[in-house]
């Protein structure tokens, strides 16, 4: 009976990992799609030009006194000056990046364009902002953005994701979306079965995976 | 009931400033070449403040500590971002910090702006305030085109009535307080001016501070204004 119930894990989680990596797959993509359709739409709005007049005027009142009134046109010219800022500054810090046969704007490259454009007393509050930024998220960054909200319940997990380099890291999320499937209400799998062209390392982790799993002891039930 | 009465203090004080003399060579000669006292008065007033607002910003950004409650929408600016065809990639710390910059640039223009509107008695906000602003400011050239020519025609009449004033005092405002030409001439007005803008500007901070979302930093803020005073 313990022979038998070995082979039957073996089989039945390739079979499940491989069928559920396409779904995962065709999800993405189905995500990307929308947000393709939704960046269409939405760079075709008037509104997108601008930060919303909502939030401006929020932080204009901070400066006011308070029985002092803020005038409708007096917010969108704001508005509108606000996001010419955002190109103005935009426009200098890609210049330079184009110059230094660099393709990624960063923070460092915002604040030398401020500078270079005259807002001296920016320079300083936005020098310690960066570097306040840099020490809390710095940490955050190294873990990857879909396993961020299930750090509590995954906690586990993390110390064997770093272990991952990149070139693995698709195959190892297909695995740990499984992983996590698994833990909600009994799994059918109703998609026909598909066969798809792994790597040696690929399923070699994906094997890898499935032990672990194994030693949760979900299979057992 | 505390703000009215600051305020009406302060009025009080710009209306004693009339009579009072101009303190300097420097000023004197401005204010003998045509510059009203109480015009020379608020520019002094409009330094200290956007002095005391910087001084304020170093202080709270020094307590920040939570990165995801922006003021601003992060995916708008990244989408005013690459409205330039040659902006590529952005790191994800360049939105979060143009998120602070453009806080810091509404901040200022606002309280720029809100001075023009106080020289006309008023107390509403309006776009000719902010088109004065962004003429009398150095680092707002590049918003000229923003604003409409009748608004800048507004304010290039407040500008005549005073014109044989306003070439001595426009390099002040656009300068860092350590540098500013005239210095000698503001210590001793300063002095006499501190506490009626400083109690003004107290509150103002105060309500900021409440308003902000970080408790800490405001708390911070607040214990500093207090040093101050």
């Amino acid at each position: 009976m313990e022979d038998e119930s070995h082979n039957n894990i073996l089989p039945n989680g390739f079979n499940t990992g491989s069928t559920e990596s396409p779904c995962l797959k065709t999800s993405t993509m189905t995500t990307q799609h929308n947000n393709n359709n939704n960046h269409q739409n939405h760079s075709n709005k008037e509104q997108d030009r601008f930060l919303p007049i909502a939030n401006v005027g929020r932080i204009m009142k901070k400066v006011i006194p308070p029985n002092g009134k803020i005038s409708k046109d007096a917010k969108e010219t704001v508005q509108e000056c606000v996001s010419e800022f955002i190109s103005f500054v935009t426009g200098e810090a890609s210049d330079k990046c184009q110059r230094e046969k660099r393709k990624t704007i960063n923070g460092d490259d915002v604040i030398w364009a401020i500078t270079t454009l005259g807002f001296e007393d920016y320079v300083e509050p936005l020098k310690t902002y960066l570097q306040k930024y840099k020490e809390i998220e710095g940490e955050k960054l190294n873990i990857p953005k879909q396993l961020r909200s299930e750090q509590r319940l995954h906690q586990h997990q993390q110390n064997h994701n770093n272990n991952h380099d990149e070139n693995n890291n698709q195959p190892f999320n297909g695995a740990y979306a499984s992983s996590n499937l698994i833990s909600q209400p009994p799994y059918v799998p109703t998609d026909q079965k598909f066969s798809l062209p792994f790597s040696p390392n690929s399923i070699q982790n994906q094997l890898r995976q499935q032990e672990q799993i194994d030693s949760v002891g979900h299979w057992y039930e | 009931m505390e703000t009215n009465n600051q305020q009406q203090q302060q009025q009080g004080a710009q209306a004693q400033s009339g009579p009072y003399p101009v303190a300097g060579a420097g000023g004197s000669a401005g204010a003998g070449a045509g510059a009203p006292p109480p015009f020379q008065h608020l520019l002094q007033q409009q330094q200290q403040q956007l002095q005391m607002f910087w001084s304020y910003q170093r202080q709270e950004i020094e307590h920040v500590n939570d990165f995801k409650n922006h003021q601003l929408p992060l995916a708008r600016i990244k989408k005013i971002m690459k409205a330039d065809e040659d902006v590529r990639m952005i790191s994800a710390e360049a939105p979060i910090l143009f998120a602070k910059a453009c806080e810091l640039f509404i901040l200022e223009l606002t309280i720029r702006s809100w001075l023009h509107a106080e020289e006309n008695k008023r107390r509403t906000l309006q776009k000719n305030d902010i088109a004065a602003a962004i003429t009398r400011t150095d680092i707002f050239d590049f918003l000229v085109d923003i604003v409409p020519r009748d608004e800048i025609k507004d304010d290039a009449a407040l500008v005549g009535a005073t014109a044989s004033g306003v070439p001595y005092y426009y390099p002040p405002i656009g300068q860092p307080a350590g540098m500013m030409i005239g210095r000698p001439a503001v210590d001793p007005a300063t002095g006499v001016y501190v506490q009626p803008p400083s109690q003004a500007w107290q509150s103002v901070w105060q309500s900021a501070a409440e308003d902000a979302s970080y408790g800490t930093g405001g708390a911070g803020a607040q214990r500093s204004l207090d040093g101050q005073s």
